[in-house]
């Protein structure tokens, strides 16, 4: 037998594995009875049906013919990745114009077509508008500066 | 002089520095903007309480309260920033009694309701009572008890969740009357209101209800507090009805994170008790059910102390889990 | 109501909107409205967020006149970012990313986008005459709905999911389970228990929508785009004609017209309908086309009925909250939450006792419908040309404004990293092609499903067979079985040859 669709394959391991993780996660909690539906009695049915779902795809991949698997483009998806992270982990600490230059320029280093003069621009461009927009206009709570910088808190 | 004793009056000396700087910087408390956490979304009865109360503390300090929504968990995460804030005055917490008195007992919580909080305010109790839709047919609280007895677990009551101050009034209720109602978990006094409004739910117990029965689409039994709502002079009160320590009271209030200078909380709190006895205060608390008692930051935390003792009771008593 | 009252409401409704100050609060929320929410990620939701404590200063009227401003702005720009960027601005837009950002990479944003505000003037239009000419009635409607009525009403809403898919049915249906799963994360209502938290409590009240959103369409989107020129330039490289054509008027009339009806039934459920108008809608058209596969491809019908649903639900969602102080979303309870601020309880009182803010508030809706297409037509143009900027630029732009958008929710750098997760998951899926559209249906449809699917189990003690014994519970779920037969038979036939030819 020959695996005919790889994507039919990859999905229905997918589904299979992410049905066996709620089932199992799920195992514990509490089923309570036909008047009071209990914490566990909806992911159960879920976990059973994506795992049936999962198992017709892998069998259909053995039966019909599908598309084969693409390749991954590694470069953004890493650097994508990376940039929001290091907003998330940045902005509260560093303020808002540093974790944007992180993050932007992550996201920049994640396409070859980057040009950096360019970017540097855009760069500028972007943290005016974003301090400007959400600090001064809309008010967030949000640190500008690094927090150990004294005024860092507001901007007015 | 000896070595001793000179340590000593040094020692004295340097807390004596400390303490001077403490009450001078509550003698020029607020500086800044203070930051004023709630721990629900926007919009609710909290934000409905709360917002009023930073307003008139703006225009008494001349300096901004600034309310920050912090909503989730039953109001855990909110009450976790606020317990993980600096002491220093420039953070509060405001909030009902439930994630403090009602929640620890249930589950495991982030934060200690008595040591990482100092108890600053009290800013409204909110007086509401039990409603029951009229297809019921009956009137009073006595005839609703009568028809309970009569018919067990007939009658059903919308809660805002799953061991929230309204289920634990409930419980309450069955457990000091010996009658069988069918609890309903809501998300919400909305949530609930939606249901009990066309009968499909016959009672609740929240403040959300009450401008229904004002327009008489509900009839309201009883008030869970010590005293009447204004707006309702014949309503009787749980103690009037003969069934004492059943309020299960839902009361708001201000905490500091645990360590904040005395002398701010001193200060706050004269502050709050003036103008809770403003009649235009009293007149917007009233407007959302609520009346604001006048308290010291000592007895607030003994009214905590009192208040998570006797749901802690209730709680056990009625085998509330979270299972 | 007579037409002596209807007029004399209507006339003071009139009066206190058609004030200078108002109006302009209603001009300052729908600009405000529509800038914050063509950010992507920053919804209604959180523009209204942000912005209710500034309209405390303001006198009652003009607070909720700009609040409700606040909310169509954002909800239409929510449209427009749906369509430019397949972002979708809130819940109800989804659905408009199917067809909307197929059109707009083949050059007809400018179309998509027209027809997209004037569908939902045309829908807002009609449903403020529904709110002053039938609230009552209508909310007494709304009343019949049971628990076990939403019950059957959501599995209609999830069958209508699978409908959607546009391609392997199975991979929908696997979606959909999955989307169910990722709602449920967090606390179960009914007991209090937390499920696949892993004990952190920014899960304890679940994933947001939002982060969720920005993760699966947008973060994912950036990955796929970044190296890929293929899939992200414009088919048609030249932005062919801002304007719809007047085949595209044509054959949106009838769209527009049903979506506005149905948007405009199920807005006034309390209960959640206003999240189905859109897929509703959409499901509807699918069937009722004599080339459905052709939608999500660039339909303009797909773009048209959504979009005049979502909007009418949006008008009619105010019912409940103006006639019985019920708010049937977050963005009502908002709206609650403001007018408790200017001390003015919301319920049945209200339209008697302070009847100029009543219908000076239906009045400004109207008004602001205007407004809104008014300032978004011109814009319409400025729009298309950004999406000329370069992507390697855009995308990050595109980015940021993801990351803050879901930051500025809660204030909550870990909801952040959740879009990262979101990411990774959502491009995973679409190497796979799998649609997430279905996943996000299920994902709001599923714990919804739940909770009345326990609650009427608990009113009715136990006895299943009261989903078949409500009339309105039995029609949703008839309807569901006939659908669900009609998407699957033919699947089980194809499936069926192949294997006899094998």
């Amino acid at each position: 037998m020959r695996i005919r669709s790889g994507q039919d394959i990859a999905t229905g391991l997918l589904f299979l594995a992410f049905g066996l993780a709620a089932y199992w996660i799920g195992a514990d909690y509490p089923m309570g009875s036909p008047q009071r539906p209990g914490t566990g009695v909806l992911p159960r049915i879920l976990a059973w049906c994506l795992m049936g779902t999962g198992a017709i795809l892998c069998a259909k991949a053995f039966l019909a013919d599908g598309t084969a698997l693409t390749r991954w483009a590694w470069r953004p998806v890493i650097m994508t990745t990376l940039a929001t992270i290091a907003f998330a982990l940045t902005v509260d600490n560093l303020g808002l114009v540093v974790s944007m230059l992180l993050s932007m320029t992550l996201c920049a280093l994640g396409t070859p077509e980057t040009r950096w003069r360019e970017y540097a621009i855009f760069c500028v461009l972007m943290v005016a508008l974003g301090v400007g927009m959400f600090i001064w206009g809309l008010r967030m709570p949000i640190p500008v500066w690094p927090v150990s910088l004294p005024g860092a808190l507001s901007w007015n | 002089m000896q070595r001793r004793d000179f340590l000593t009056l040094a020692g004295a000396t340097l807390a004596a520095g400390f303490s001077s700087k403490a009450s001078a910087q509550a003698q020029g408390w607020p500086e800044r903007t203070v930051k004023v956490i709630l721990p629900y979304a926007p919009g609710g009865a909290t934000d409905a309480i709360g917002r009023p109360w930073a307003d008139k503390l703006s225009q008494a300090f001349g300096q901004q309260f600034v309310i920050e929504n912090r909503g989730g968990a039953s109001g855990m995460i909110g009450v976790e920033a606020a317990s993980k804030s600096a002491p220093d005055g420039y953070t509060l917490l405001l909030t009902p009694n439930a994630p403090l008195a009602v929640l620890p007992s249930l589950r495991k919580t982030p934060y200690d309701p008595i040591k990482s909080f100092d108890p600053v305010g009290r800013v409204g109790d909110v007086i509401n009572g039990f409603v029951i839709h009229p297809s019921v047919g009956v009137k009073t609280f006595q005839e609703m008890v009568e028809y309970a007895k009569k018919n067990p677990g007939k009658l059903t009551f919308g809660s805002s969740g799953n061991g929230t101050s309204t289920h634990l009034r409930l419980e309450m209720l069955k457990y000091k009357t010996g009658i069988d109602i069918l609890h309903i978990p809501y998300r919400g006094g909305a949530d609930t209101l939606n249901d009990v409004l066309p009968g499909t739910v016959h009672m609740m117990n929240e403040p959300v209800s009450l401008p229904h029965a004002k327009a008489g689409k509900l009839i309201l039994l009883n008030v869970n507090s010590q005293v009447r709502h204004p707006d309702f002079p014949d309503i009787p009160t749980l103690t009037e009805l003969g069934i004492t320590g059943a309020d299960v009271p839902i009361w708001f209030s201000i905490f500091a994170p645990a360590g904040t200078p005395k002398d701010i909380i001193a200060k706050l709190n004269a502050k709050m008790q003036e103008i809770a006895r403003t009649d235009d205060m009293k007149a917007k608390l009233i407007a959302v059910n609520a009346v604001a008692p006048l308290q010291s930051p000592e007895n607030m935390a003994k009214h905590l102390l009192e208040d998570i003792k006797a749901n802690a009771e209730l709680i056990n008593a009625a085998s509330i889990k979270i299972e | 109501m007579e037409l002596g009252s209807l007029f004399s409401n209507l006339s003071l409704g009139f009066s206190v909107a058609v004030s200078l100050q108002n109006l302009f609060w209603c001009l300052m929320g729908a600009v405000i409205g529509t800038a914050v929410g063509v950010l992507p990620g920053v919804g209604p939701t959180a523009t209204m967020a942000l912005l209710l404590p500034a309209t405390y200063f303001l006198p009652p009227e003009g607070a909720l006149i700009m609040l409700a401003g606040i909310y169509y702005g954002a909800q239409y720009g929510g449209s427009t970012t749906a369509i430019l960027v397949n972002l979708p601005g809130e819940a109800s837009s989804v659905v408009t990313t199917l067809d909307g950002y197929q059109m707009a990479r083949q050059g007809r944003a400018g179309p998509a986008l027209a027809i997209a505000a004037l569908g939902s003037f045309f829908a807002g239009c009609v449903a403020t005459i529904a709110i002053v000419l039938a609230a009552p009635p209508l909310t007494r409607l709304a009343q019949q709905f049971a628990p076990a009525d939403y019950f059957s009403l959501m599995v209609l809403g999830l069958v209508f999911a699978v409908v959607l898919a546009r391609g392997s049915v199975i991979k929908a249906f696997g979606m959909i389970f999955l989307g169910m799963l990722l709602g449920l994360v967090g606390t179960d209502v009914n007991t209090g228990n937390t499920r696949f938290t892993f004990g952190i409590s920014d899960l304890f009240d679940g994933i947001g929508f939002v982060p969720l959103v920005m993760g699966v369409f947008g973060i994912a989107e950036i990955m796929a785009n970044l190296t890929n020129p293929q899939r992200r330039d414009l088919v048609d490289a030249k932005v062919s004609g801002l304007l719809p054509t007047k085949e595209d008027i044509m054959r949106s009339i009838a769209p527009v017209l049903r979506g506005t009806f149905l948007g405009g039934l199920l807005g006034i459920l309390p209960g959640g309908g206003a999240v189905l108008a859109s897929f509703s809608a959409y499901t509807v058209e699918k069937r009722l086309s004599k080339t459905p596969e052709k939608f999500g491809t660039g339909m303009i019908e797909g773009v048209a009925a959504p979009e005049s649903a979502n909007n009418a639900a949006a008008q009619t969602s105010f019912i409940p909250m103006l006639t019985l102080g019920i708010p049937s979303n977050a963005v009502m309870a908002m709206m609650i939450g403001g007018m408790m601020i200017h001390g003015i309880i919301p319920g049945p009182q209200v339209m008697e006792q302070k009847p100029g803010l009543f219908w000076g508030m239906i009045v400004s809706m109207w008004i602001g419908n205007l407004m809104l297409v008014v300032l978004n037509l011109p814009l319409i143009g400025i729009w298309v040309r950004m999406l000329l900027v370069p992507y390697r630029l855009l995308a990050v732009a595109i980015l940021f404004f993801c990351c803050i958008g879901v930051y500025s929710l809660n204030n909550s750098a870990n909801e952040v990293l959740i879009i990262a997760l979101f990411g990774v998951i959502g491009y995973l899926l679409m190497k796979l092609e799998c649609e997430p559209a279905p996943l996000l249906l299920g994902f709001l449809l599923g714990p919804m499903m739940e909770v009345y699917m326990r609650r009427a189990m608990l009113l009715s003690r136990g006895d299943p067979w009261v989903f078949l014994q409500r009339p309105l519970s039995l029609t949703f779920l008839a309807i569901a079985v006939v659908l669900l037969l009609f998407v699957i038979l033919p699947n089980v036939r194809r499936a069926r040859e192949t294997a006899f030819q094998e």
